[in-house]
């Protein structure tokens, strides 16, 4: 039987709360902990205390070892673009304007290979923003909630291939 | 040695498809249900096999309707096992083959309804009997997330990085669907589709465009799945299912999928290699699924026709020119029946009709003279990797 590892985790806020500051995301006993990190500007990914793995997305045993000691843990927030995509429409979501095509990134993250997260890209022409380029982690506000981005690494130099 | 390149395969030939049935497709939201589609086309399957309700002790569909509101609105009076597993459609083969051939149930009468949905087009909105209904799939609710259709598109932009292609290579594949679907007159669209109409149409998620992704579509397709020996005493050449596997990698999720040369795909194919009995070079007509045109470039690539980002290439090197379509070899069509591009989106169950129809040499002008045997690469690359080697008897 997998331990209640959200005991070991900061709860500031009640679960109902937390579920009300973000609508539509899934929220679950595995997951909240991740979401408890964006109302502190913290990103944390799921990593094993036992072995070291990192995974994604939130669960309750580590893939590798089995191990349930499973720690949220925060990020370094740098990375390399893996896929990227313009959405020309989409959800209906407060600043987001789809007549620029909206950019959608999945980013490598530096902690490990194959280690993906998907956000947008902030302040950067969609002309630069293309696979391989760096990127870092920052934070802009969503319906009173912030809410994880990237920002593209210096643009003038050129993407290296990943 | 991979698990995937184990050849017990006890059902093999062993369990048959008896008949099939579709109502045909529409791209717009008509006046009817979803269940009205799949009773319409589960009484065309059951007559076209010589069969009544009460032959049928097996119910296996998608998710919509449910196998027990079938069963109530087709008056069967008893059933022995049921099931509606997730889309795409060799899941419900996979039950059927297990059912059948472990003695769950001896006739099954297996189903698939496409419905416009909010999930699949906006334009379902306007109908309001249509927006409680959600099942079938679901896309992200916040634009940040990949989860859903935008991990094709997501997958699509790394291929092009990759491998240096064009949507012109994806434009191929719809041209070819388009092509065959006017040859069928269930398929939704049939107009002639040129590469400047497809670069022209309207840009969804770049670098996928409106041609890219199925046409939601309302529709359905039925079969009625029994062990091979009792096909024999039915009206039509029974289908063998010769393999039938669904793939899948450790990591099946849109973010983490190893790479475009590691998802499920490669599985499915090493799988029904191993299981089956034969595979590409002794196949009369392909069925690479296409609910997203990325999806087909994939599967060509990794069934073997040609190497990793060479499916552009090899399209056009065996295309027809007189046909606008692909001819592999100046033989083999690609999903003749128009695919999920032009007939409509059926999540493969389409694929396996029209395989079926051709296997039974029922296909009308797009009947392959002499088809005996079919591979359907059916889904995607995550957790919906499947396929299926069909053949007649002989």
């Amino acid at each position: 039987m997998a331990p209640d590892i959200s005991a070991d985790i900061p709860v500031g806020i009640s679960d109902e709360e937390l579920v009300s500051r973000f609508p539509g995301y899934p929220l679950d006993h595995d997951t909240a902990a991740r979401y408890r990190g964006w109302l502190d500007r913290v990103m944390l990914i799921d990593r094993c205390a036992t072995c070291g793995t990192w995974h994604e997305p939130p669960g309750p045993i580590c893939p590798k070892c089995w191990s349930t000691d499973i720690v949220p843990t925060p990020i370094a927030g740098t990375g390399t673009i893996h896929l990227a995509i313009f959405l020309h429409q989409g959800p209906p979501v407060e600043g987001v304007d789809y007549s620029t095509p909206y950019p959608v990134v999945v980013v490598e993250l530096d902690e490990q290979p194959s280690l993906r997260v998907s956000s947008t890209v902030v302040g950067a022409d969609n002309a630069d923003i293309v696979i391989g380029q760096r990127v870092h982690l920052d934070w802009i506000e969503r319906r009173g909630a912030p809410m994880p981005v990237f920002r593209l690494d210096d643009v003038s130099s050129s993407p290296v291939a990943s | 040695m991979s698990v995937a390149a184990s050849s017990r395969n006890t059902a093999k030939d062993q369990v048959a498809i008896a008949s099939a049935a579709t109502t045909g497709f529409t791209a717009a939201n008509t006046n009817r249900s979803q269940l009205s589609y799949a009773a319409e086309a589960c009484v065309a399957a059951l007559r076209a096999a010589g069969l009544t309700a009460a032959d049928v002790d097996g119910i296996i569909g998608s998710a919509n309707p449910s196998a027990p509101d079938l069963q109530q609105a087709l008056g069967i009076p008893a059933v022995t096992y049921f099931a509606n597993p997730p889309i795409p459609f060799i899941n419900q083969l996979a039950a059927a083959v297990g059912a059948v051939h472990s003695g769950l149930c001896n006739v099954a009468l297996v189903y698939h309804a496409s419905y416009r949905l909010p999930w699949n087009t906006g334009s379902a909105w306007k109908d309001p009997f249509r927006r409680g209904g959600m099942s079938g799939g679901a896309t992200a609710a916040v634009p940040e997330s990949v989860f859903g259709s935008p991990g094709y598109t997501a997958w699509a932009s790394r291929y092009l990085h990759e491998f240096g292609g064009s949507r012109e290579d994806f434009g191929l594949v719809a041209i070819n669907d388009r092509s065959n679907a006017a040859r069928n007159p269930g398929a939704a669209l049939r107009e002639p589709l040129t590469m400047e109409g497809y670069l022209a149409a309207r840009m969804i998620r770049y670098p996928l465009c409106m041609l890219d992704m199925d046409v939601a579509v309302d529709g359905g397709d039925a079969f009625v799945i029994t062990t091979t020996e009792r096909a024999r005493d039915m009206p039509l050449e029974p289908v063998l299912i010769n393999a039938v596997t669904l793939g899948m990698t450790g990591t099946p999720s849109e973010t983490q999928t190893p790479s475009l040369r590691e998802h499920g795909q490669q599985i499915v194919v090493e799988s029904l290699k191993a299981r089956g009995d034969f595979w590409i070079d002794d196949c009369d007509v392909y069925f690479p699924y296409d609910g997203f045109s990325i999806i087909t470039l994939n599967w060509f690539e990794n069934a073997g026709y040609c190497g990793p980002g060479e499916a552009g290439d090899f399209l056009r090197k065996h295309w027809d020119a007189a046909s606008n379509r692909v001819l592999i070899n100046g033989r083999v069509p690609v999903n003749p029946h128009g695919g999920s591009l032009s007939e409509g989106a059926s999540q493969g169950s389409g694929h396996v009709r029209e395989a079926v129809h051709q296997l039974q040499g029922s296909a009308g002008e797009r009947q392959v003279a002499g088809a005996k045997r079919a591979i359907v690469t059916a889904g995607g690359f995550f957790f919906n990797a499947q396929g299926a080697t069909l053949r007649t008897q002989d």
